[in-house]
């Protein structure tokens, strides 16, 4: 245990990630990287690759502290109660942020939408050889057709947003664990 | 309740429909009371011509019956029936006049219904026949409602709110049970009543307790009814309905424990402990039973290609066997049948056919409608039945009791359960969970059946508590859920896009937690799938159906209703956006409004999909013919053959002519015009119905243009469509341009005619009745 502000200084820049996360950062010593079974089960997982590739800033090739962090703060469930003055920064584990977060791990070129080969390359991983070429195309189209408001063949993040509102994005993308 | 249409009646046309309505009730319930006390009359008419046979043999010789009446040996099936045909027309009544619906909850009106029956029949016979027995009730009127909640249970709200509903369930009726019997206790020994002719404090704790326990359970029956009709959003609903089915455990607990202990007359410590091993054995053993019919059923349902008219039956013999067995065990019946449901449901699904998909729906939820209406209006005529003991300060002091009960219980257990809780249940929440908990006919038939000495007393209080809370509450929450403007329910139906982000969501969510190294929901979650799909999919699913991924079922589905859509709306229904990639035509026509690298190359021969054969053969079917199939010999085991029913994966045939037509309508670069030499356009519709695959070459080489009219031949549209396209020709089957050839060719000419068919054919067709609405529901959480 120990108090809290010993941890703080331990940790490089540990009070502005409390700031930016509110969190911390003792728990997150706590995470238990065990990288055999680590890499054994996010191989199993369809986009095990995209999940990694979100801790990477872009152009980077390792994972500091502060932005691994930063990353599993959108996980943290979110506190209804809390008011939010204009100063302070949108909280990294808001239901917008929390989306944003999700929809960058489609759009992996970061160009603001969804396009269809981004969304054919989902499908395909999440559906793996089960389905045939066709059928992926179909499922694509339908979707875009579904949700593209503008007619540029490609979804974005307002659509995205949009058709997951009957979702409980509060309740579903969060990790108790993180409280 | 379902599907209210009634629209509202200010016109002269619906106040004379409402005043039909009233007419009607009126004449319905004299004439059920009539007919029974017909039926005593004849009863003890034919009673006393059996008497004295002797005497009439030898006096006279009966001469020949023309016409009699025999009464006794159909009495009990036709009192049923009239009772039934009651209840559904009363049903049909409420809902000719809109303005009392909206008002009045159904399940007041219907008491109110049951109370005048009663009074008719008391008036006329001087007795009621006890219908509400609990034989009837627990056997026959209660498992299609609970089969119905729990076969279209939504699985994916309720496992994830599990947590909270087993807390209310349990330790809330527990509360509400002990609390109300304790203080009824104490109120009977504090208050002597010197006119009331019963003694109160005769009342022993134990009578007291058992009574607690009766009353503390919040009904289904009268949740659902309610609930049904206020649409609050879907957290809510799940946590109360969820409640009121799990606490039937611990009810069946607690009153054979009360009951024991009034018998043996002594409760020791080891009694309590066997009454906590008791509520696990049976709440567990309850489940189990039903699981096990569950997979029985789905295994079942596997082999039943063949047999199809049948599969309807196996659901619901094997979920009424899950129940009956259940109650021989004294486990809980409830709680068997919604796991049997719950379980069973995801593969049964997948194994049967639309039709008996269709099939089975509709009778859940006509059984289930029947039975609540007929509970209501039992219990409104067993009210005016029995006798009944008025002691106001007993009645008073229940309800009362129940009220601060519940209140106290839903605040006390939400600020624990809130320390667990992602989402927090917030005060309006909590109003409206303590709200809900209404009491019913379950009570009333625990009551029915008690061998207590104050048992009237007991009745009497039961049956307030019932209209206090039905009528009172159920009356009330509508109102009081606008005013506190609680969320209402999304009426929008899925979309494949929230389909595939939800699960793109589980997958993340699955690896953030495997990161974090933490056995989160999802974790196991994903365990369960896995091992779904492994090993169960394989023994319980049919075929190749149990290596399809939910999604593409999901798919296949959102696909075939759509299909099915169009095809009722006279085949004038949307063609583009919404329903592009399942019509080939749209692979054959080239999209207009698509971005310019159009691909023409790469829709020279389309792959079709089961999805797309499907919609193919649905558009040839209605419009190359309304001539009659030839009927294969009809059969008691095989419906009439109907290409639907053949399932998406045994098309190889017809996916040969389908290529092939295809390839046809590729080289065609001509109208598909049958010439009018070749005799009357009815002749030669035929002709091309009997043979698709005939289609004639026409000679002529007019417009290089091939369309498809969509529109059936006799909507206004299309043939002014077709009339400027072609001048009195016979039948045309006219694709809109579809070669590459005759698009660049045509040019803007063609572009007209073909928004034009586009703008005609954009009829929005009917609106999907919205009680599909739990249909497309995840099966097993995934």
């Amino acid at each position: 245990m120990g108090s809290s502000r010993s941890s703080l200084r331990r940790v490089p820049d540990g009070q502005q990630l409390l700031q930016e996360t509110g969190c911390e950062p003792e728990r997150w010593f706590c995470l238990g990287l065990r990288s055999e079974d680590l890499e054994a089960e996010l191989s199993e997982n369809p986009i095990g690759d995209r999940i990694v590739g979100a801790f990477f800033q872009p152009g980077q090739e390792t994972v500091d502290f502060p932005s691994f962090v930063r990353v599993l703060a959108h996980f943290r469930p979110t506190e209804k109660n809390r008011t939010r003055d204009g100063v302070q920064p949108e909280p990294a584990n808001s239901r917008n942020r929390k989306l944003k977060f999700a929809f960058q791990l489609y759009d992996q070129d970061r160009d603001g939408k969804i396009s269809r080969t981004e969304l054919l390359q989902v499908l395909r991983e999440m559906l793996g050889l089960q389905v045939t070429e066709e059928q992926l195309q179909s499922i694509a189209e339908r979707a875009i057709q579904e949700a593209d408001l503008d007619r540029d063949d490609a979804i974005c993040f307002d659509k995205f947003r949009k058709s997951l509102e009957k979702v409980d994005i509060d309740h579903k993308m969060s990790v108790r664990f993180l409280e | 309740m379902f599907s209210r249409m009634a629209p509202r009646g200010r016109s002269g046309l619906g106040r004379s429909l409402a005043e039909l309505g009233l007419l009607l009730l009126a004449i319905l319930v004299l004439l059920d009371g009539t007919v029974l006390s017909l039926e005593a009359a004849t009863s003890s008419e034919i009673d006393t011509h059996e008497g004295k046979p002797g005497t009439h043999k030898n006096t006279s010789k009966k001469s020949f019956p023309v016409l009699g009446i025999k009464y006794d040996d159909v009495s009990v099936p036709f009192e049923i029936s009239l009772w039934v045909l009651l209840a559904s027309l009363m049903k049909l009544g409420f809902h000719l006049i809109p303005r009392l619906s909206n008002v009045v909850p159904e399940s007041c009106l219907l008491i109110s219904v049951g109370l005048l029956v009663g009074g008719i029949l008391k008036l006329a016979r001087d007795e009621v026949p006890p219908v509400l027995s609990d034989r009837i009730f627990f056997l026959c009127l209660l498992p299609p409602i609970i089969l119905d909640a729990g076969y279209f249970l939504p699985i994916r709200p309720f496992v994830e709110n599990i947590g909270t509903i087993l807390m209310f369930a349990v330790v809330g009726t527990l509360w509400n049970a002990f609390f109300v019997g304790g203080l009824i206790y104490a109120v009977c020994q504090i208050a002597q009543d010197k006119y009331s002719e019963i003694d109160l404090s005769n009342i022993g704790i134990l009578p007291c307790l058992l009574f607690g326990s009766i009353i503390s359970a919040v009904d289904p029956v009268a949740v659902l009814a309610v609930f049904e009709e206020i649409h609050i959003n879907e957290l809510l609903h799940i946590l109360v309905f969820g409640e009121s089915l799990l606490n039937d455990a611990v009810t069946v607990v607690l009153y054979h424990l009360f009951e024991e202990f009034m018998e043996s007359g002594s409760v020791s410590a080891v009694d309590a402990i066997l009454g906590l091993v008791s509520f696990l054995i049976v709440a567990l053993g309850g489940v189990l039973v039903g699981a096990f019919y569950g997979i029985l059923a789905a295994f079942t349902s596997r082999f039943t290609s063949h047999t199809r008219v049948i599969e309807p039956l196996f659901v619901f013999l094997y979920s009424y066997m899950a129940y009956l067995s259940a109650e021989v065990f004294h486990l809980s019946g409830i709680m068997s049948l919604i796991a049997c449901g719950a379980v069973m449901r995801p593969y049964v699904e997948a194994n049967i056919s639309h039709k008996s998909h269709t099939t089975i729906k509709y009778f859940l939820k006509m059984w289930s409608s029947v039975s609540e209406t007929l509970i209501f209006i039992f219990l409104g005529v067993a009210t005016v039945e029995g006798e009944h003991h008025w002691n106001w300060v007993f009645l008073t002091s229940t309800v009362v009791l129940c009220l601060v009960a519940r209140v106290i219980g839903v605040v006390g257990l939400t600020y624990i359960i809130n320390k667990f809780r992602i989402v927090k249940l917030t005060t309006k929440d909590q109003f409206i969970i303590a709200y809900g908990g209404l009491r019913g006919a379950i009570a009333f038939s625990l009551g029915f059946i008690l061998h207590s000495e104050h048992k009237k007393i007991f009745l009497t209080a039961i049956i307030t508590v019932i209209f206090f809370t039905v009528f009172v509450q159920g009356m009330t929450i509508k109102p009081l859920v606008e005013l506190l403007a609680v969320k209402k329910k999304h009426e929008a139906k899925r979309s494949i896009n929230e389909e595939i982000h939800t699960r793109f969501l589980d997958h993340l969510l699955t690896g953030i937690e495997d990161i974090c190294g933490h056995y989160g929901h999802h974790h196991w979650k994903n365990k369960l799938n896995r091992f779904n799909k492994k090993y169960v999919k394989k023994i319980l699913i049919a075929g190749d159906r149990s290596k399809e991924p939910q999604l593409i079922a999901f798919y296949h589905k959102l696909e075939m209703k759509n299909a099915i859509q169009m095809v009722e709306s006279g085949g004038g229904s949307k063609l583009n956006s919404t329903f592009p990639s399942t019509v080939s035509m749209q692979n054959i026509q080239p999209k207009i409004h698509s971005p310019p690298s159009a691909r023409p190359s790469e829709r020279a021969l389309p792959q079709l999909t089961k999805g797309r054969e499907e919609e193919i053969r649905q558009i040839l079917r209605t419009n190359l013919q309304k001539t009659r199939q030839r009927l294969q010999s009809y059969n008691r085991h095989t419906l009439v053959v109907d290409p639907d029913e053949e399932g998406f994966d045994d098309l190889i045939l017809k996916k040969r002519r389908m290529m092939e037509l295809d390839w046809k309508l590729k080289q065609m670069t001509n109208y598909l015009t049958v010439p009018r030499s070749q005799g009357s356009p009815t002749m030669s519709r035929a002709r091309m119905a009997s043979d698709s695959q005939a289609y004639v070459k026409p000679g002529a080489e007019n417009v290089p243009t091939i369309k498809i009219d969509l529109a059936s031949p006799q909507s206004p549209d299309s043939v002014r469509l077709l009339d400027e396209v072609v001048q009195d020709q016979g039948l045309t089957m006219s694709l809109p341009s579809s070669s590459s050839r005759a698009y660049k060719t045509s040019g803007k000419d063609d572009g007209r005619d073909q928004q034009k068919l586009l703008r005609c054919l954009s009829d929005p067709g009917p609106d999907v009745d919205d009680d599909e609405d739990y249909d497309d529901d995840e099966p097993v959480p995934t």
